[in-house]
Formats: C-alpha cells, sequence, structure tokens
C-alpha cells in the first residue's frame, strides 16, 4: 500500500518535474506546427486581404502543381546524391583519422574548417569560385569556360558540391566517434585469425559502426531534405527552377508572396516527408540496436 | 491580436529598459528624450558612403522642429530581405517606425494591404505630377491617391567602350554588329553582358527588350505576356546566348557579376543601373575613360526605355494620428528639391524631380546625374499591380525558363499568361 503510494508519489514528482519542460516544447514546437497545419487548410493571402477556411484545397492543387513536383525531384536527388557521396567520402577519411600517425590532430583540426565556416558564408565563397569568368574553378581549368550555376542540371550538381564539401567533416567525426567505441580486442583477435584488412573491414568495422552510420545517414538526411541557405545564395532557385527545393519554394511562397495558406501547406508536406523519413530511420536504428 | 500582444509587450519591454538607463545614468539627462519631445522613427536602408551630410538633413529638420526627435533606423539593404522585414512587421501592425523606405514596384502591394497611409491630404496627386517625372508618379499614386513620395529613382542603361566601337548602337542589330565586329578583332572578349539570373533583374531585362519592340506592360488592365512583342524580345535574349554575343556566364548574373566583368576590360556592351558610372570611372578603374553609356536600343532606332527603379517616402499605417502631422513634415523636408540634391551631391542617388536637373550644383558637383535627364524621363515601370510580387516570382522562373532555352518563348509565356491570369482571377 504503502510501497504503492510511494511509486505514485514519485511519478507525480516526476510528471511535475518534466513539465516545465514539455510545456515549453509544446509552446515552440507543437504549436507552431499546429498553427501551420491549420493555416494550410485556409486562403490567406495577404495583399488580397481575405483569410477563409477552404478545407484541403490548397493540398488538392498541390497534386496539379508541377512547381511542386519538380521542387520535391530537385530535393530528393539532392538529398540521395548528397548524403550517398558525404559517407562514401567520410568513412575512408575517419578511418584515416583513426590511425595513430604524426600529425593526426592537424588532420583532425583541418577536416573541420569546412564544417566550421557559416553556410552563408561557404556558399558565398563557392558563388565567387563558380564564377564563369574570373572564379577560380575556371581558372585551374582553362579553355573549358563551364557556366556552373547557370547550366540547368550543371546548376544543382555545383549545389551538390558545396553541400559534400562542407558536411563531409561532420559525417567523418560521427563515423569516427563510431571507430572509437569498437574494442581494439576483436581487431586483435581478427589478425591471430588471421584475417585480412578487406575481411577485418567488412566483417568487424562495418557491423560494429551500423548504429553510427546510421545516426549519420538520419542526420544527414534529414538536413539535406530541408536544405535553402547553401542553394539560396548559390542560384535562388534558378535557373528557371531547376535548382529549386521544397524549402525554397516554401520560402518564396511565404515570404515573398506572401501567400501563407499555400506556403503552409508546402511547410506542412516538407514536414510530414521529413517525419516520415526519420520514422524510416530510427526503426532501422533500432533493428541494429535489437541484433547488437 | 497577437500582433498588438506582442508589440505591448515589446513596448513594456522598451519602457522597462528606458526606465531602468534613465535611473542608471541620471547624468545623461542633460539631452533628455524629454516627454515633450516626439519621436519619429525612419526605417531606410544604408546609404553607405559618408553618414555626414545626411545627419545634417536630419539636424536641420529638428532645428526647425524642436519638439522632435528624429531617430533613423536600418533595413537589409537586399530588396526582397526588406520586403521579408516589412511584410511581417506591418502585418503585425508595428507601430515602431513611422517613415520607411519603400520599392517603386511595392507601393501599390503594400497600399493594398492598408500598410502604408493614404497621405493624398499633405501631397496631392496633382501637385506630385507636376514636380515629378511621369514614372514615379504613376508608381505612387494607387487608384487616384498617393501613398508614398518618390525618393529617388533608378533607371536602366546601355554602358558601351568608346575605345571598342564608333558610337553607341541604336538598334538591336547595330548592338549584335558592333559586339561581333569588336569580338573579332579582340578574342576572348564578350559581347554583351547583362542579368540574367533568375530574380528580379532579368524580369528588368526582359521587360526592356519587350518595350524596345513596341511591347505594352498592360492591355485592358490584363498584364500582357502572350504577345508578340514578348515572345520575340525572349527569343532576341536567347539568340544573344547562342550565337555568343552574350557569354553563357549571363544566365548566373546580377548587376555586381557583369559590372566586374566589364571594368576587368572584358565586355563591350553592358546593361546597368547609373550605379555602375562612378565604379567604372573610379581611378585605378582599368576602363576609366573609355566608356560611355546611351539609351537602351530599340527595334526601330529611336531611344529605348529603361526599367524604372528606385525608393520611396512612405508612412506606417499604424503610426498613431498624434505623429501623423510630424512624420509627414518628415517625409516632406526629405523629399525637398534640397535633400533630392544633397542625395544626388553626397550619395549618388538620381533625383526624382524635374527642377532639381536644373540645379546648376548638380551640374558642377554630379555631371553625370544630370546628364541622366533624357533616360530617366523615359523610364518605364513594370506592372503595376498590388500582386506584384506574386507576379514577379511567376515571371522570373518563366523568362529563365525561356532564355535558357528549356521552353520556347511562346510556351513559357503560354505559362506565365494562364499562371498569372489565373491568380488575378482569384483576386477579389
Amino acid at each position: 500500500m504503502t510501497g504503492q503510494d510511494a511509486s505514485r508519489a514519485e511519478r507525480l514528482q516526476a510528471a511535475f518535474l518534466v513539465a516545465p519542460a514539455v510545456l515549453v516544447l509544446a509552446a515552440v514546437a507543437l504549436f507552431p506546427i499546429l498553427a501551420a497545419v491549420w493555416l494550410s487548410l485556409h486562403r490567406s493571402i495577404l495583399v488580397f486581404g481575405e483569410e477563409r477556411f477552404i478545407g484541403v484545397e490548397n493540398y488538392a492543387f498541390l497534386l496539379r502543381d508541377t512547381r511542386f513536383l519538380t521542387a520535391l525531384g530537385n530535393t530528393a536527388y539532392f538529398t540521395l546524391v548528397a548524403v550517398t557521396v558525404e559517407l562514401l567520402l567520410a568513412m575512408p577519411l575517419a578511418l584515416l583519422m583513426n590511425r595513430a600517425f604524426p600529425g593526426r590532430g592537424l588532420l583532425r583540426a583541418s577536416v573541420l574548417i569546412p564544417w566550421a565556416i557559416p553556410t552563408v558564408v561557404a556558399a558565398k565563397l563557392w558563388a565567387w569560385m563558380y564564377n564563369p569568368d574570373f572564379g577560380l574553378l575556371n581558372q585551374l581549368w582553362p579553355g573549358r569556360d563551364v557556366n556552373w550555376l547557370g547550366t540547368p542540371g550543371l546548376a544543382l550538381h555545383a549545389a551538390i558540391l558545396v553541400d559534400v564539401w562542407k558536411t563531409t567533416p561532420f559525417v567523418a567525426l560521427l563515423l569516427l566517434a563510431g571507430l572509437q567505441g569498437i574494442p581494439q580486442d576483436l581487431y586483435k583477435a581478427a589478425r591471430v585469425d588471421g584475417a585480412g584488412p578487406w575481411r577485418v573491414f567488412w566483417r568487424i568495422t562495418l557491423p560494429l559502426l551500423s548504429p553510427a552510420l546510421l545516426i549519420a545517414l538520419l542526420f544527414r538526411t534529414l538536413d539535406a531534405f530541408r536544405v535553402f541557405d547553401a542553394i539560396y545564395v548559390l542560384t535562388e532557385g534558378g535557373p528557371a527552377n531547376t535548382t529549386e527545393t521544397l524549402s525554397i519554394y516554401a520560402y518564396k511562397t511565404l515570404m515573398r508572396s506572401g501567400n501563407f495558406g499555400y506556403g503552409s501547406t508546402l511547410s506542412v508536406v516538407t514536414f510530414l516527408c521529413v517525419v516520415l523519413l526519420a520514422l524510416g530511420y530510427l526503426r532501422l536504428l533500432g533493428r541494429s540496436g535489437v541484433t547488437r | 491580436m497577437r500582433g498588438q500582444g506582442t508589440s505591448a509587450a515589446l513596448a513594456l519591454l522598451l519602457w522597462a529598459g528606458t526606465t531602468a538607463c534613465a535611473r542608471e545614468h541620471p547624468q545623461v539627462a542633460k539631452t533628455p528624450p524629454s516627454p515633450h519631445r516626439t519621436r519619429i522613427v525612419f526605417k531606410h536602408q544604408p546609404l553607405w558612403g559618408d553618414e555626414a551630410p545626411f545627419r545634417a538633413l536630419l539636424r536641420q529638420f529638428e532645428r526647425t522642429h524642436p519638439h522632435l526627435e528624429v531617430v533613423t533606423e536600418h533595413i537589409p539593404n537586399a530588396a526582397d530581405v526588406a520586403h521579408q522585414y516589412f511584410l511581417t512587421a506591418l502585418e503585425g501592425g508595428a507601430s515602431d517606425f513611422d517613415v520607411l523606405v519603400v520599392d517603386v514596384v511595392w507601393v501599390s502591394e503594400f497600399a493594398r494591404a492598408g500598410w502604408i497611409a493614404d497621405i493624398s491630404g499633405a501631397f496631392p496627386p496633382e501637385t506630385l505630377r507636376e514636380a515629378y517625372f511621369v514614372g514615379p508618379v504613376e508608381a505612387v499614386v494607387v487608384e487616384g491617391r498617393t501613398f508614398a513620395v518618390p525618393w529617388f529613382v533608378d533607371v536602366g542603361l546601355l554602358y558601351f567602350r568608346t575605345d571598342l566601337v564608333p558610337r553607341a548602337p541604336r538598334t538591336y542589330a547595330e548592338l549584335e554588329r558592333f559586339a561581333t565586329q569588336a569580338m573579332a578583332r579582340q578574342p576572348g572578349l564578350a559581347g554583351y553582358v547583362w542579368q540574367g539570373r533568375q530574380y528580379e533583374g532579368l524580369t528588368c531585362n526582359v521587360y526592356e527588350a519587350f518595350w524596345g519592340r513596341g511591347g505594352e506592360t498592360m492591355e485592358g488592365g490584363r498584364i500582357a505576356l502572350k504577345t508578340p512583342p514578348m515572345s520575340q524580345a525572349l527569343a532576341y535574349l536567347r539568340g544573344l546566348l547562342t550565337s555568343g554575343v552574350s557569354p553563357p556566364s549571363v544566365t548566373s548574373a546580377a548587376e555586381e557579376e557583369v559590372r566586374r566583368t566589364f571594368q576587368q576590360g572584358n565586355a563591350v556592351f553592358m546593361r546597368n543601373w547609373p550605379y555602375a558610372w562612378s565604379e567604372l570611372q573610379a581611378p585605378g578603374s582599368p576602363v576609366r575613360g573609355r566608356v560611355g553609356w546611351a539609351p537602351l536600343p530599340t527595334e526601330s532606332g529611336e531611344a529605348g526605355a529603361g526599367t524604372l527603379g528606385g525608393w520611396q517616402l512612405a508612412l506606417n499605417a499604424h503610426t498613431p494620428p498624434e505623429r501623423r502631422e510630424d512624420a509627414l513634415r518628415l517625409i516632406a523636408h526629405l523629399a525637398s528639391a534640397d535633400a533630392n540634391l544633397l542625395m544626388a551631391l553626397h550619395y549618388a542617388r538620381n533625383p526624382p524631380r524635374r527642377s532639381v536637373y536644373a540645379a546648376p550644383a548638380l551640374h558642377d558637383g554630379a555631371p553625370f546625374i544630370a546628364s541622366l535627364l533624357p533616360a530617366i524621363e523615359r523610364a518605364r515601370p513594370r506592372p503595376v499591380t498590388p500582386y506584384y510580387n506574386l507576379v514577379a516570382d511567376i515571371l522570373q522562373s518563366e523568362f529563365s525558363a525561356a532564355i535558357n532555352g528549356i521552353r520556347t518563348p511562346e510556351a513559357a509565356m503560354e505559362r506565365a499568361q494562364r499562371l498569372v491570369d489565373h491568380l488575378m482571377e482569384e483576386a477579389p
């Protein structure tokens, strides 16, 4: 009886203690999301001076909106390519940084420089390097005047390159943390058993690194899917919307056009995509945790 | 409702802040923000250059209006960021600033949205028409009522290299011929550079090519896009890129990119705003003394119209009645002919008033600006509509698609016309 009371009191106390945090979260995260969903059910354009409930009409329009489909395609392509390349580059980098060799501290520090530069500054820097007339890239590659940011098809890849340059160090760092959590005994045992480096990598490093890999994938996918600042600085979504991502489309609709209803619809859909991605990863992560 | 709540909370915070400061530093009370001195807040973009002449202009106002204190606050320089700031602040009912600057394409929108006040009483449209150029007046008078006063104007110009071409081209054909000839003599040279990035600058360039072919912006209250002159204009700009008269870099270029290319001596012609002149003629500029400007070419050879740009002064609709009179006096002071002259001499801002161009001080102090008169008189506004920002978004992407060859001019304008018409139909 008293034990039950004590545990009830404890639960009450716990609820009481987390209540402020929950309230703050509800106020700063839940409320804006619900407000956006509510707005997305309205026709609300500031200059028109009207705001009326239209149900799911905005969502119906979204399905017919070719610009939305292009933006969704651009975003998905950007995310897929950028994250894949980042992982492929970060893996050897992390393995290298994990080895003991002279100058390792220096390497670890210098690898972080791109990550430390604010995205807008880095994007501006790259925009000048991409400049077809006096940019560094075309100077290094004389005779070929490549218009990096002005050619449809090429511009999105130029943006991917900036993202890869900027966030590969972050992925490498996450993987490095994962590598350092692998017990050395396993490697010693493998060596005793006569396993080659390739086999060690596939049978020991990669499986034990998978939780860290998944975390890195989760972070990067969600980040890349919401990409805004780098592309906005590089191209503003041009040429001809070939680099327009969902976030840029939503921003232009919301803040430039003042179309709050449809802009909120775009934001809500972006949010739902991100939630779905996150849920997928979390399931994978849970499974990999169980097998361990 | 929510806006009022936040501004009340902000006001409370500010009040707490000022009283706290007053308590901590009683000695500052020499020049007190005394209760009988009213604060008028002016929001504008940084002017660049020496702030002193502008400060003197404001102090002059304070001397003649001792009961007022003028405070200036900066907004971001980039027009779209400034627009976003005003959109959120004014929609939220902000009354912490009284006088604001408004881009030439925003007046109609801000007036329609009820963000800026009708100031026809202090500045009747008829008096504005007498003193100012047609373009800026067209922009600030909405349905017969004045909503802003022109502060300074901008206009698109053609810059050319006097050492590479015999004279300024008058027609598009001449421009292409001169450029090709100069390029043949000097390999590596670009012919004609302009703003082709997907942004507002592209819209200005397309409209200039459109007007140069006899295009009319509005037809019976409708924004006319699916028209032969518009298709020809886009085909011409696309043709400049495919024929190599314009380098491919143009499709990602804004004002500064092309200004740098031209200033390095790497281009024969450039379309840009008047600001470029002082940069091109600055000491150390590789093209100093070898640059001329002219009105944009046209199909027929008569002087072309450049796009009208520039900023106006407006009164915040949320400014309380007791501050309105004084805020209007500040607008009148800042928009006076003397102020126009000061802005021209010290900040290279082109006066919107005809009379200032006759002032000897302008001819002596800023001869380039004085010479712009004919170009400014011919400047034409982009579509004047409260929905300009919604329209601009459509125009930018379709214009970009056409000059990049993703869609034919006809297909792009078909799409643009459909989207713009749809937008206008929905407007109540």
